[in-house]
């Protein structure tokens, strides 16, 4: 092959159905790929959460239709307890796999890193779709625990030994569900892998002429930070995963103690240890935590400073924050696990960097809190949701400095305290993030804009909702209320019962807001207003070219950088805002 | 590799910022995989430890001939390796005859290491050891000597693939020495991952 | 590679692997006598890979930078896996019988 015949193109225009929209080689299209499976996979979930929540308050209510998804989980539509379990196993695991880290980071991050570096697409094409149909088929065989007669899985998105690997015998849906499970997730490291390695080199290796690794913007930093955390973390589930496989099918026994008992049947197992699984599967857990908010953090950051018209107080420490939440995320594991017969001293050194661990996340906070002082920010919807992620990102980590203290966690874990500290930091902020650059990217990547009204409505309910639905699990769980039981109907927890019964009706109509986005997002595709090229007046690569971009991004030009990209509000400069890709001289400072 | 990368691999002079590391696209690439490899690899020597520091009846089974079958598949990796680097040079060098057939020799070292493997894995099943049985004691023995030499068996046959593939590519002129180094980063790291599985698996494990 | 590393030729190569090889046999052999030593296996194992990675993967070769991102990444994760090895020993004293 020869180097110099190949100056400009990497793959012609995609010619036909299939190679134009199914297995496209296009970053673009195969981030809109991952965007449209997280979509699918959010609203699966969020639909299980409703089931769940509904089966919390009226347990003996029959839920119509129900009966048809599994005859055994829930015979007349009224819900077992097992079933509950097996939905809040696949609601966790879609989320976190499916959404938190596919959407922000996967979607986002496939359709913009290349533009907004000023390359054609991502350094290996073939690849990218090999990543996104692994992902594909990962999903496809989570999906198949549905349609196991005895269900999905009821281990919990954790899947926890040996629960998850004794088999048949511990519960419905650990036979077959459960080796479903176990596949999905070691596609979805592979997947996870393959994707890393592309956006790696992509960014290192296809940068536009000026564009340094300073003047990238803060949400390309995001990526690339996510995918140096997402190489090794996913190395580390996908033996996991296979040693689970092996004790699941042939009998080994890496995570079952010896002696077990289950179903009245001594399992025929020896020697292991379920704590090798916990140790393996956070040794993973948290960075992922991490994958999944970082990327929302760059997103966040990249469209407040274009609806503040003024940059962050600094890019540099805004970047060395982002890598040190990412150095910091491989230390703090085991404070999953302090309850789970961890010996106790590792427990106090793993409390140490969780606390730490706090300071650059509040060193971000205080940046994009501060650079909001005295700005003249724009209410579009995309800066409303943005705003929403830090105040749920804020609201959600103060009670992680509660959790990071083995001693109050002894009190706190597995309650709903708990599920309310995660579900506000990771998943509602993450979510947010993913909304705000929804609103904020989709005039670019369909051509036309959304509505702006609609998006607005969206948001408020969403906010207050999200609010009512996961603040009052604070105080459910300090009241002691454990979490994965399915009903609350005796014992001290009885008296709950109406924060229960106030939840759940916040989480049917948050629920039900989101149809505004999934309305808005769909008539906006084709009803919308046309958009410009630049609607936002923003400074980097992705609104120097037409909405949507051409298939090879810049039309065969290889654009120039020649500024910082959050050149807002210059003193003495020709325009309010200056592109990167402007050859204006900028004044000095004095 | 395919004509997609290729743009990305002629970086096209002058409009493009210079590579960080000053290496191919696919070179950085192999290079992660390497370290990401490296650390699944990792984790699951170090479930091995886990596994064999909780169990109180871990057997060494080892006996002299099999650490000496050890021994001599070292040779046979290590001396792969050397011969995958003969090819490179001589790819580097434009003499492709002999890179091709120095690429087959490292094949065909790839290969009977894998026999010589086998043969290992065979002598331990007609003694008794299977995946979660053996006649001396710990169950998980097996398991982890098989879960783990079975991985990097794995590794080593995609190699002895990957390396047959790219040399017929390399002859039939669709492949350069680009190729044939990363591949042979691929061929080193699989050796070198041989390297903590004597010590950890077969040394520890041996009779004393 | 640049025209001065074609020149130097293979003999470092060569030298390094018969360094190797030397070590897997002492290794082999001081097993044999002494038997086997942790700490002295896993030292010769680095040791190997070390060189393997610096000679045969040309690593040393490279720009210092490409080092100092990959070398001490990994390491990293591999210093932190050791947080595990406190639980497993502790499983013997817990072990039910």
């Amino acid at each position: 092959m020869s180097d110099a015949a190949a100056a400009v193109q990497h793959h012609g225009p995609p010619q036909g159905f299939l190679r134009k929209y199914v297995f496209s080689l296009d970053h673009k299209v195969i981030g809109k790929q991952y965007y449209g499976l997280a979509l699918v996979a959010v609203f699966t979930g969020m639909f299980l959460s409703w089931l769940m929540r509904f089966h919390l308050v009226w347990p003996n209510a029959a839920i119509p239709g129900l009966q048809w998804l599994s005859r055994v989980g829930a015979p007349g539509g009224v819900m077992t307890p097992e079933y509950y379990l097996s939905l809040l196993t696949m609601h966790g695991t879609l989320m976190v796999f499916f959404v938190l880290t596919n959407a922000p980071f996967a979607a986002f991050g496939n359709y913009f890193l290349p533009i907004q570096i000023g390359a054609e697409d991502m350094a290996f094409p073939r690849f990218n779709m090999m990543s996104f149909w692994t992902t594909f088929a990962a999903f496809l065989a989570l999906m198949t625990a549905f349609f196991i007669p005895d269900g999905p899985p009821i281990s919990g998105w954790t899947a926890y030994a040996p629960l998850s690997a004794v088999g048949p015998d511990a519960g419905p849906g650990l036979g077959w569900g459960q080796n479903c499970w176990a596949i999905s997730i070691a596609l979805f490291c592979v997947a996870s892998l393959l994707g890393s390695l592309n956006f790696i080199a992509t960014t290192l290796d296809l940068r536009a002429k000026g564009m340094t690794l300073m003047r990238m913007p803060i949400c390309t930093w995001a990526w690339f930070i996510t995918s140096c955390i997402a190489l090794l973390a996913f190395a580390v589930l996908l033996p996991a995963c296979l040693l689970l496989i092996l004790d699941r099918i042939a009998g080994t026994s890496f995570f079952i103690p010896a002696g077990l008992v289950v179903s009245d049947r001594l399992q025929p197992h020896a020697g292991g240890s379920p704590l090798l699984w916990q140790h393996l599967f956070w040794f993973f857990g948290h960075p992922e935590v991490y994958i999944a908010i970082l990327p929302a953090m760059g997103i966040v950051s990249h469209i407040l400073i274009n609806s503040m018209r003024k940059p962050l107080l600094s890019h540099k420490v805004v970047i060395g924050s982002m890598l040190s939440i990412g150095f910091l995320s491989y230390m703090v594991w085991g404070h999953h696990m302090f309850l789970s017969g961890m010996n106790p001293f590792s427990a106090l050194v793993f409390s140490f960097p969780t606390l730490i661990i706090t300071i650059p996340a509040t060193v971000l906070t205080l940046i994009w809190l501060g650079s909001l002082y005295g700005s003249n920010l724009q209410i579009t919807t995309a800066s409303l949701f943005s705003l929403g992620f830090i105040s749920m990102f804020v609201s959600g980590g103060v009670s992680g400095f509660f959790l990071a203290q083995p001693s109050i966690d002894i009190y706190l874990h597995a309650t709903y305290f708990v599920v309310g500290h995660f579900h506000l930091v990771m998943g509602v902020a993450a979510i947010f993030g993913i909304f705000a650059g929804t609103y904020f990217w989709f005039p670019k990547m369909t051509g036309r804009m959304m509505n702006e009204t609609l998006g607005k409505i969206h948001f408020w309910f969403t906010f207050v909702g999200a609010y009512c639905i996961f603040m009052p699990f604070h105080y459910l769980g300090l009241a002691g209320n454990v979490r994965r039981y399915s009903s609350f109907v005796d014992d001290f927890m009885a008296p709950l019962m109406p924060v229960h019964k106030f939840i759940t009706i916040a989480a049917l109509f948050t629920g039900a807001v989101q149809l505004v986005f999934l309305f808005n997002l769909i008539y906006s595709r084709f009803k919308g207003a046309p958009a410009p090229d630049n609607p936002w007046n923003a400074t980097s690569l992705e609104w120097t070219i037409p909405s949507p971009p051409p298939w090879d991004n810049f039309g065969g030009k290889h654009p120039v950088v020649y500024h910082d990209p959050y050149q807002y509000g210059v003193e003495g400069a020709s325009a309010d805002f200056i592109m990167q890709t402007s050859p204006e001289k900028l004044p000095e400072k004095s | 590799m395919s004509h997609a990368n290729v743009a990305v691999e002629s970086h096209a002079a002058g409009v493009m910022e210079e590579r960080p590391f000053a290496i191919p696209s696919s070179k950085l690439v192999m290079w992660l995989f390497i370290i990401s490899d490296a650390v699944t690899f990792g984790a699951i020597l170090f479930a091995y430890g886990y596994v064999r520091n909780a169990s109180a009846d871990w057997p060494t089974p080892f006996e002299a001939p099999s650490i000496w079958n050890a021994l001599l598949m070292t040779f046979i990796l290590v001396t792969s390796s050397l011969t995958v680097l003969l090819s490179l040079r001589a790819a580097q060098t434009d003499d492709r005859r002999g890179a091709f057939n120095w690429m087959l020799v490292t094949a065909a070292g790839g290969t009977l290491f894998a026999i010589l493997h086998l043969r290992e894995w065979m002598s331990l099943i007609r003694e008794g050891v299977r995946l979660f049985q053996n006649p001396w004691g710990a169950p998980l023995f097996g398991a982890t000597f098989f879960s783990i030499t079975g991985l990097h068996m794995a590794h080593v046959l995609a190699g002895v693939i990957a390396l047959v593939v790219v040399a017929l590519s390399y002859r039939a002129g669709r492949h350069t020495a680009k190729h044939i180094e990363i591949v042979s980063l691929y061929w080193h790291f699989v050796d070198v991952v041989w390297m903590f599985v004597v010590p950890l698996l077969y040394l520890m494990n041996m009779k004393h | 590679m640049n025209p001065a590393e074609k020149s130097r030729g293979m003999s470092t190569t060569y030298a390094v692997y018969v360094v190797i090889m030397t070590m897997a046999v002492f290794q082999v052999l001081f097993a044999f006598e002494a038997g086997p030593s942790l700490p002295l296996m896993l030292m010769l194992a680095v040791l190997q890979a070390s060189l393997a990675v610096m000679y045969f993967m040309h690593l040393g070769q490279e720009r210092p930078s490409l080092v100092l991102a990959l070398i001490p990444y990994t390491i990293f994760i591999f210093f932190m896996m050791n947080m595990i090895w406190s639980d497993s020993v502790r499983l013997l004293h817990m072990r039910p019988h």
